[in-house]
């Protein structure tokens, strides 16, 4: 379409031909009746259903193209819809905001060209499912550390101390920057140590990225259901052990996020 | 996130439901199956938000950061008692074997013992053996 032609549409559009829709794919799941929650509502409050193909089917739900746009209220309604998913069964998540044109189309273009990658995918997370993990430092604990063990950045930081800010911008940059290398250094230790102590527990791991001053580790862990109770009796037996030095917050179950890869 | 599960232990391990915008954001955010661009049609909105997401700082911002929090440090008022013998602990390898001295912090932090000895079974916190390794990945 030209611009003139869609600023025409755009004119003549309101309110007199129905809006343009088209639809939002959540997740894939295993083709059934009652698969989906009957409750289940999606982004912009369209009734959640399936659009069957063989053994495999793709959740999704009718939404308006051409809308003012929801942000906050289309994330959670993502989020809500997959952990409805993840409660009654099985799911592959399909990234936010993935929108095809019509139901053949997520036939045609989704579920036929990867059916055997769904299938496969969708056994090897059955009973199963995500947990977040994040290990952050107590900051001050840390870098007393990284203070203590290095006679460079004390010296560094005693004359950048000493004197008002504005006439030691360069020092403190380059204090700044010694003190990431030596978290870095830190940071690589301690994430291997704590991955180290985890990944007996688990099925599967992903890491993710993260930032920050006191970042260590964000990893995706993939859990069995049945060793649920023991991971978590481990995790908080590593929280406890490390807890002088390192917080762990632990997020989940919830949908197989990081485990799905690219289709 | 769809169920909690019931805060157990000494509670050291937090636990928390993901309620905020940010953590939405976090745990779905460029993860899923990805549709190929050609395919899909465009949903107002939906670009724009997630490029907001990405916001980076600039790195010199992060350093003066770090500079600052390292000059906030009271490093003998904050230190008290335990933090104390922490650094003691620490410092045993000395400026010239740093790192060999903050993996033996890490070891004994992790296993939550004093001892020193590098016994390899003592740094699993974990009461049973591993059964099952990796199973995803070794398949």
């Amino acid at each position: 379409m030209t611009s003139a032609a869609m600023a025409a549409a755009d004119e003549s559009g309101t309110g007199e031909h129905p809006a343009e829709t088209g639809y939002y794919v959540y997740g894939v799941v295993r083709a059934g009746a009652g698969r989906v929650p009957a409750d289940l509502v999606g982004v912009g409050g369209a009734q959640v259903r399936t659009v069957e193909h063989g053994a495999i089917a793709a959740v999704v739900a009718e939404v308006v193209l051409d809308r003012p746009p929801g942000r906050r209220q289309d994330l959670v309604a993502h989020s809500e819809v997959l952990d409805g998913l993840t409660a009654t069964g099985v799911v592959v998540p399909v990234q936010f905001g993935s929108v095809l044109p019509s139901s053949e189309s997520v036939v045609v273009d989704l579920l036929a060209p990867s059916a055997d990658y769904f299938a496969a995918l969708l056994d090897e997370l059955e009973g199963r499912a995500q947990y977040n993990l994040r290990a952050t430092y107590h900051e001050s604990v840390v870098l007393a550390e990284v203070v203590e063990e290095n006679a460079d950045i004390a010296e560094l930081r005693e004359r950048t101390r000493a004197v008002p800010e504005e006439s030691a911008y360069a020092e403190r940059v380059r204090l700044g920057e010694l003190v990431a290398q030596a978290m870095d250094d830190k940071r690589a230790w301690d994430a291997e140590a704590l991955l180290e102590a985890v990944l007996p527990w688990v099925a599967g791991h992903a890491l993710r990225t993260g930032g920050g001053l006191d970042h260590v580790l964000d990893v995706a862990l993939l859990v069995d259901d049945d060793r649920r109770s023991d991971f978590e009796e481990a995790l908080e037996a590593l929280a406890e052990s490390v807890h002088q030095r390192i917080r762990l917050r632990l997020v989940g179950p919830m949908a197989p996020y990081d485990f799905v890869g690219d289709s | 996130m769809t169920v909690q599960s019931q805060r157990r232990g000494g509670g050291y391990l937090e636990r928390p439901a993901p309620s905020g915008l940010a953590d939405v954001i976090e745990i779905i955010l460029d993860k899923g199956i990805v549709i190929d661009a050609y395919v899909r049609v465009s949903l107002v909105g939906i670009e724009l938000l997630t490029i907001d997401a990405r916001i980076v700082i600039a790195s010199v911002d992060t350093y003066l950061r770090f500079a600052e929090a390292t000059n906030r440090l009271d490093l003998y008022e904050k230190g008290g008692k335990d933090l104390g013998e922490f650094m003691g602990d620490l410092q045993e390898g000395g400026a010239a074997k740093k790192t060999s001295g903050a993996v033996k912090g890490v070891k004994r932090a992790i296993t939550g013992g004093g001892s020193d000895e590098d016994d390899d079974e003592s740094r699993r916190p974990a009461k049973k053996a591993p059964a099952r390794r990796r199973r995803t990945e070794d398949a």
